[in-house]
């Protein structure tokens, strides 16, 4: 069981995630009719953004990893 | 003598029909479906035109008659996602969803099916099997997944081309990319593809694939 808190599950199929350390994790479905799953940390700078915008910045940063799952070899395989 | 050959001949297919000139029936035309354009909105018709525009000679009518003729499409997701992105949130419709709609690639039914069957060992999938037969990395594959069928016809749904512009689009930077989306109906591996909006979770058939 994760303890991870889930702060956003949002229907364009990713989910925003808090450890208890604090840090920010996107996990984030990507791919065709075969679907997997990436997760990317959020630097320092990200979450800051996030804490200034809110979902409308997860948004934005979710379909960025949609739109090119590697990030810049910054993701993870979920 | 050819005249009694002859008359021995059409004696014996009257038999085999009934002997009956009215028993012979015709085989009714096979009844035409409806476009699969035809349940999507006026906004998803526009984006499906466009496509149909951009693709020409192709167009979304010719892909569903070549690829999809059954109007049957299937997906993959790993058990895990299924039940967090699905079971969990209580979905209605398969897919990414925004303020336009849910958006699902996939693909023909027939095609997912053999290379499912194709790997399974034991009772269980090799992913790499899959793989291979779907074009795609094998660790997209990897643990257990579930397989969803949708018959487009039966369920009304909306179908048509997929476009760059689609909630999880990623597209091909190079011509040798692969796992990327080129438009055009096949996806870089080269299989059929297309876009479903607002496919109805309670309409699917849902099966595990261990």
């Amino acid at each position: 069981m994760s303890d991870e808190e889930v702060l956003i599950q949002s229907p364009l199929m990713y989910r925003l995630l808090r450890a208890p350390d604090g840090t920010l994790t996107l996990e984030v479905v990507v791919g065709g009719f075969a679907m997997y799953e990436v997760r990317v940390r959020l630097t320092a700078e990200e979450a800051e953004q996030y804490a200034r915008e809110g979902r409308a910045f997860a948004d934005r940063m979710a379909q960025a990893i949609m739109a090119n799952p590697p990030f810049g070899g910054r993701s993870v395989r979920g | 003598m050819q005249a009694m050959l002859r008359g021995a001949l059409l004696c014996s297919l009257f038999v085999a029909v009934g002997c009956r000139p009215g028993a012979v029936r015709p085989t009714p035309p096979p009844e035409e479906q409806p476009s699969v354009t035809a349940a999507c909105d006026d906004t998803q018709k526009a984006i499906s035109q466009a496509a149909d525009t951009r693709a020409s000679p192709y167009g979304i009518d010719q892909h569903v008659e070549k690829n999809f003729k059954d109007r049957k499409v299937s997906w993959l997701m790993p058990e895990a996602l299924y039940q967090k992105f699905v079971v969990q949130t209580g979905a209605k419709n398969f897919g990414r969803c925004n303020d336009s709609g849910c958006f699902l690639f996939a693909a023909p039914t027939a095609t997912i099916q053999e290379a499912v069957t194709k790997s399974m060992v034991d009772g269980k999938h090799d992913p790499a099997v899959i793989g291979q037969a779907l074009g795609l990395p094998a660790k997209n594959f990897e643990g257990p997944l579930r397989m969803m069928t949708l018959d487009l016809a039966a369920s009304k749904s909306c179908a048509r081309l997929p476009v760059d512009e689609d909630p999880g689009v990623w597209k091909c930077q190079t011509p040798e990319d692969t796992d990327c989306f080129k438009f055009g109906g096949y996806t870089s591996g080269g299989i059929p593809e297309i876009m479903v909006i607002n496919a109805p979770v309670d309409q699917a058939t849902v099966a595990e694939i261990p």
